[in-house]
């Protein structure tokens, strides 16, 4: 081999080996099923729709969704997408920065609100009538509200539900058929679990969303207006509760709270239809020996889902068929059979009255669906209805964390937290 | 250098092929490090955030973190992280001169001591989480051998999560600097060490006053290294605690992670991102002076 093609030969190798590095490095195609674009011969409308981790368990589903809405639709091609949670996020802000967005989008609430209040998505108040925008529980559709503008169309949901340890509770002397339906209840109910038992009353996540809950408003305006006595006075009464072991001094993440009830160290939880399949496999005699009910409600009377939205970006290039499209997937018969499909809920009023959530076979999974099915009329998602509500929400859960388990003063914690709501408010 | 090899890429210099090798690493660095370094400086003077209109806000973002409490507290825990350093050392070095003793199944425990260092960092958070939890095995143990009356939460607990997470990164660390200080003990001349015993010395007369000496320039290198680690800690703490309860485990990483992935405030992150390296930059100097200066003189 002679030396100059052994040069070449070298280069050429390590070329290659770069070129290689650099392809697995690239995201096109990776993970996610492309149809490829249109090549323009019948001049149709390409819709590119994302979804989160619905693949492959819902090709059925949504193949036939979208077949059957392509032959009603003949001008439109749908070209379905499908992202893990993870990278949902980052590949949508991507793609916008790219001016390559797409057309409908799958986001939960917390981000279709970030994205919203950075101007990136269609705002639904100005593209869909008032009938269209009614099939939704109000509740619901307004999580997205930002001023005048709504920015998701709610699609599936959960609603968390109270979940009763059968045994604690009859052990502390409580008639499980009337089971608490206020959070004044619950706290009641608690007291008699941590007095009469070796174990806590109920699981209490310290957000901020616990304020709204108890019909507290966060901010008035561009002003912070939830450090006062009526406040203080409510979470005191929540300290006290840790105090007296009532509430766990600790911030369970899931799978710990699984570990808690599943263990008979807390009595009650309010939790996710996905805490029974977790709690099935850690405590099976426990999961035989638990309740599900209706989630008590604060003063505000209303209970927080966890929804799945969809988004328009302002970007995409067809927002009237992405929009249509949008309306489509989420309307009553289609989130009925998706509901149906996946054992969620629907967000649609007419939806929610079908028989198939009523079929309560005993199970605790039957009784959990048809509690959150009933919770559906007080439903509503988190939001502030503001800009930057992400960090005014991340702002106050540090300070009550700092209130209900550093042990700080309630006062200087309140009043750092309203110095630094109006910091974000006036940015 | 220059010197031509006489065997393979003979029309190459050493440098041409050493240069030749680099090209992939270097092309990727460039690409996935320097690149978006200093794409980051024009940034942090603006209010970038990928999807919504860009501007330029001059220093508003600066005169914002150095206000921003939630920053401060991380930038505080971030340095009380660097409590970890002295200890890595001084554990590696301890655990690097007992596995370079010639004794059977040495390897063994090499390989055992390593084994951390190869672990995904999420996976040894989540063992570690489960370890550390109320009902986990550390306050068993520690309940068994009376040390401890009650259940301690030493991840929820303000005044146990950030050492708690500190100890997870010293456990998963020391293989890693263990190995460094080994191959260090290995170069050091035998000659030395066997005169020294014929002169009388003990072994922590050898260790002290051979041993460490000759170590000084991995120890530099080691400190510098886990010091820029400790300050720009992420994993375990984002897997773990993601800087709660409160900010009391909230490092600058994870902080300027939140700002900017979860907020969108990318303009505000990367200028957080500027200032955090210059606390670094400071840090390595001052390594790097103390170092020339002689550094700890263990003689």
């Amino acid at each position: 081999m002679s030396k100059g093609f052994k040069k070449v030969l070298s280069f050429a190798m390590v070329f290659l080996l770069v070129l290689g590095v650099l392809a697995a490095c690239s995201s096109e195609g990776s993970g996610t099923k492309d149809s490829g674009s249109d090549t323009g011969k019948d001049e149709k409308t390409t819709v590119e729709f994302w979804t989160i981790s619905l693949q492959p368990t819902f090709n059925d589903y949504f193949n036939d969704l979208i077949a059957k809405y392509e032959e009603e639709n003949p001008g439109v091609k749908i070209d379905w997408k499908d992202f893990p949670y993870d990278a949902v996020q980052n590949k949508l802000m991507t793609s916008i920065a790219s001016k390559k967005a797409p057309d409908v989008v799958n986001l939960n609430t917390v981000m279709a609100n970030q994205m919203a209040s950075k101007g990136a998505l269609v705002d639904f108040n100005q593209e869909l009538t008032d009938e269209q925008k009614g099939i939704y529980f109000e509740g619901i559709y307004n999580s997205t509200l930002q001023g005048e503008g709504a920015y998701a169309l709610p699609w599936y949901t959960g609603i968390p539900v109270l979940y009763i340890n059968k045994s604690l509770a009859e052990k502390a002397g409580i008639d499980v058929n009337n089971p608490p339906q206020t959070k004044e209840d619950l706290a009641n109910w608690g007291k008699q679990i941590a007095d009469k038992t070796d174990s806590f009353g109920y699981v209490f996540t310290m957000e901020t969303r616990s304020i709204l809950e108890e019909g507290f408003k966060i901010v008035e305006g561009d002003k912070a207006i939830f450090n006062n006595d009526e406040v203080k006075e409510y979470i005191q009464g929540n300290i006290d509760l840790i105090e007296a072991g009532v509430i766990p001094k600790d911030i369970p993440a899931f799978d710990k709270q699984v570990q808690l009830f599943g263990s008979e160290q807390v009595g009650m939880i309010i939790s996710s239809s996905s805490f029974i399949n977790q709690l099935k496999t850690a405590s099976p005699d426990v999961y035989e020996n638990t309740i599900a009910v209706p989630a008590p409600v604060g003063k505000a009377g209303i209970r927080y889902t966890n929804t799945m939205n969809l988004v328009v970006p302002k970007q995409s290039k067809n927002v009237d068929a992405a929009t249509a499209f949008a309306h489509y997937v989420t309307n009553d018969a289609n989130q009925l059979a998706f509901s149906k499909a996946a054992n969620t809920l629907p967000s649609t009023k007419e939806a929610a009255k079908d028989e198939h959530f009523y079929k309560n076979d005993g199970t605790l999974e039957g009784q959990a669906l048809t509690a959150s099915v009933e919770s559906l009329d007080k439903a509503t998602d988190f939001y502030l209805g503001i800009e930057n509500a992400g960090d005014v929400d991340s702002a106050i859960n540090k300070h009550l964390q700092n209130i209900y388990i550093n042990d700080q003063d309630l006062d200087a914690e309140l009043e750092a937290a309203e110095k630094e709501v109006n910091d974000i408010l006036a940015r | 250098m220059g010197k031509k090899r006489t065997v393979g890429f003979s029309r190459f210099s050493e440098v041409q092929t050493a240069w030749l090798f680099m090209a992939p690493g270097l092309l990727l660095l460039a690409l996935f490090t320097f690149w978006p370094i200093i794409f980051s400086l024009p940034l942090a003077f603006t209010n970038y955030s990928v999807i919504g209109e860009t501007s330029f806000v001059g220093l508003d973002n600066f005169k914002r973190a150095f206000s921003d409490v939630d920053f401060i507290a991380s930038i505080k825990n971030s340095l009380l992280y660097m409590i970890i350093v002295p200890f890595i050392q001084i554990i590696s070095i301890l655990m690097a001169i007992l596995v370079n003793q010639k004794i059977a199944g040495i390897k063994f425990f090499r390989t055992a001591y390593y084994i951390p260092v190869v672990t995904s960092m999420v996976a040894v958070a989540i063992i570690w989480g489960w370890l550390m939890s109320s009902n986990g095995v550390l306050n068993y143990l520690l309940m068994s051998v009376g040390l401890l009356d009650e259940k301690i939460n030493w991840l929820s607990d303000k005044d146990t999560a950030l050492w708690a997470l500190m100890f997870i990164t010293l456990w998963k660390g020391l293989g890693y600097y263990m190995m460094i200080y080994l191959a260090g003990l290995q170069a050091v001349p035998t000659d030395c060490i066997e005169a020294a015993k014929i002169d009388g010395a003990s072994n922590f007369q050898i260790i002290r006053k051979i041993i460490l000496p000759l170590l000084k320039p991995y120890v530099f290198f080691c400190t510098l290294i886990s010091l820029m680690a400790a300050i720009r800690v992420f994993d375990e703490v984002f897997v773990l605690t993601s800087g709660g309860p409160g900010n009391s485990t909230l490092t600058s990483s994870v902080y300027i992670y939140q700002q900017g992935f979860e907020q969108f405030e990318f303009g505000y992150s990367s200028a957080l991102g500027l200032i955090v390296s210059f606390i670094i930059m400071f840090f390595s100097i001052f390594i790097f002076v103390f170092n020339r200066k002689g550094g700890v003189n263990p003689y």
